[in-house]
């Protein structure tokens, strides 16, 4: 048998670890995924492809549209994308830690990993999507300026907001499973409260201001800037990043007082 | 070589005893107070203890005195409500071992999957893949989804993975009951190779045959507190005298 030096395994730091075992949960996800089904990938970005036509069909085709900026399917997609990661990373967490139950009850990682693991597998589905978002804007003629740099930005707030809302809603439906179906029809209520259809300039003036509130809409607009430059507003931008970090500020908070009765729940 | 590995101070944790009492967000956010709520119970109270490297330690009580909480509170799977519980060393848990393994995925794709969460490298798991295998005796089955092995096989892998994790501290809860004689005794011969090798045991087991095998120390609890902490024998024997069981002769 091998003497106690030996048998002691390599140490690592805890972020090491933390980031070590995000990925193996995320891969996991990402492959028991497109293991199980033929079309795989091609699943990931069917959604949002379904729903930005049938939104192109009735607002170009039978509605004369006033909103959004030219061409529609492009504006479409670069807020309905993101939109996806969001949506699904959220609606997912509604059973982080129900669905996991077995595995939390085994093994000692960080818990906050089981919301950001789902907040990076969605972000990786939405990477994934982006090259459709590139064709349709080469196809369609949408023109890309300089300000697609702010994407990755984009990016970066958006997982802080994500996984901000996350850390609150996923230890809270453990003690109330009500949330579960709040959280759903909140989520829907969302999509339409956000500039996705739309852009946050088509909105009546006096709500401009108020419509900053709502963190998607700088970050969608730091998306759409990539081809639509006159959607870029800084000050809406700035309340949304503002408005993320205290997401996650808060949840944090939420997720440490809560995390020793979830525990105790599962 | 005999520093404290492990150390409670004045650990006691609560649940509820029903799922249904009342909860309300107040109850949620107020941290650890050491007034007990209408409808929650102590399962431990008032636990201290230290364990030294390289000791075997054995658990006794009945059912439902905080064995199995007190071993997920060493491995941290839950948080007490009061005191503090100090592990300075890794865990190799051997509680629930099945729960990191995933229906749709291959054998060789769990093993990888669930020694990496317990903290191995690509490398070391790699160095140890066949060892962990052969151990499982279930070659013949490394392609195959999860989902479709036998439930004793499954607990076969289970136990190689996290008996090959290496790491210093073992904790066993009852897992070896299921799983048939040859391999529950080829599971017993790992534990005992491990202790030889300078692991600390936990172990949990109301087997008293196995409970003087491997363990020299032995705790008793009973209503949630630490009763007893002693010599095995002596431990065993104060159990078997408050609920009336003979010791056996043979």
């Amino acid at each position: 048998m091998s003497s106690y030096a030996q048998v002691r395994p390599e140490q690592r730091t805890p972020f090491a670890r933390y980031r070590h075992s995000l990925w193996l949960l995320t891969q996991r996800d990402l492959r028991v995924r497109y293991s199980t089904s033929i079309l795989g990938y091609f699943w990931s970005i069917l959604d949002p492809l379904v729903m930005a036509g049938i939104y192109w069909f009735v607002f170009t085709q039978v509605f004369q549209r006033t909103v959004g900026n030219e061409p529609y399917i492009v504006f479409l997609l670069a807020a309905l994308l993101p939109w996806m990661w969001f949506n699904g990373a959220i609606s997912d967490c509604t059973r982080a830690f129900l669905r996991e139950a077995k595995l939390i009850r085994s093994t000692r990682i960080p818990r906050t990993i089981w919301v950001n693991r789902l907040v990076l597998s969605k972000g990786i589905e939405f990477i994934a999507a982006v090259p459709v978002l590139i064709l349709f804007a080469i196809f369609s003629g949408a023109e890309i300026n300089p300000d697609v740099v702010f994407f990755p930005l984009a990016i970066l707030i958006q997982a802080i907001l994500t996984a901000g809302v996350g850390l609150i809603v996923a230890p809270l439906v453990v003690f109330f499973r009500d949330l579960e179906r709040a959280v759903k029809l909140i989520l829907r209520f969302l999509f339409y409260a956000s500039p996705i259809i739309y852009g946050t300039s088509d909105l009546p003036e006096q709500l401009h201001f108020w419509a900053a509130f709502n963190p998607l809409s700088g970050i969608f607009s730091l998306y759409r800037a990539a081809f639509f430059p006159n959607e870029l507003d800084w000050f809406v931008v700035a309340v949304s990043a503002v408005m993320s970090l205290a997401f996650l500020g808060i949840g944090l908070l939420v997720f440490s007082r809560t995390e020793r009765a979830v525990l105790k729940e599962i | 070589m005999t520093d404290t590995v492990i150390s409670l101070t004045g650990v006691g944790i609560r649940f509820r005893r029903n799922r249904r009492s009342r909860r309300s967000f107040k109850d949620l956010f107020a941290g650890s107070r050491r007034r007990t709520r209408s409808g929650e119970f102590w399962a431990l109270q008032n636990v201290s203890f230290t364990v030294q490297r390289g000791e075997a330690i054995g658990v006794v009580g009945r059912n439902g005195q905080g064995k199995s909480t007190l071993l997920k509170l060493v491995t941290g799977v839950v948080l007490p409500d009061e005191g503090t519980v100090e592990v300075v060393e890794g865990v190799a848990p051997l509680i629930e071992i099945t729960g990191g393994f995933v229906d749709d995925l291959t054998v060789r794709d769990n093993v990888y999957l669930t020694a990496g969460l317990h903290g191995m490298t690509r490398k070391q798991i790699d160095s140890r893949f066949d060892d962990i295998i052969e151990f499982a005796e279930i070659a013949d089955f490394i392609d195959t989804p999860y989902k479709h092995l036998s439930s004793g096989m499954k607990v076969r892998i289970a136990f190689a993975v996290i008996s090959r994790l290496e790491e210093p501290i073992i904790l066993v809860d009852e897992v070896l009951a299921v799983g048939d004689k040859a391999f529950r005794e080829k599971c017993y011969r790992r534990i005992e190779e491990l202790l030889a090798g300078g692991r600390t045991l936990f172990f949990v087991s109301h087997n008293e045959r196995d409970l003087r095998r491997f363990c020299a120390r032995g705790l008793y609890l009973d209503k949630g507190e630490l009763v007893l902490d002693a010599p095995i024998d002596e431990v065993l024997a104060r159990y078997n005298e408050q609920y009336g069981i003979k010791p056996k002769t043979a």
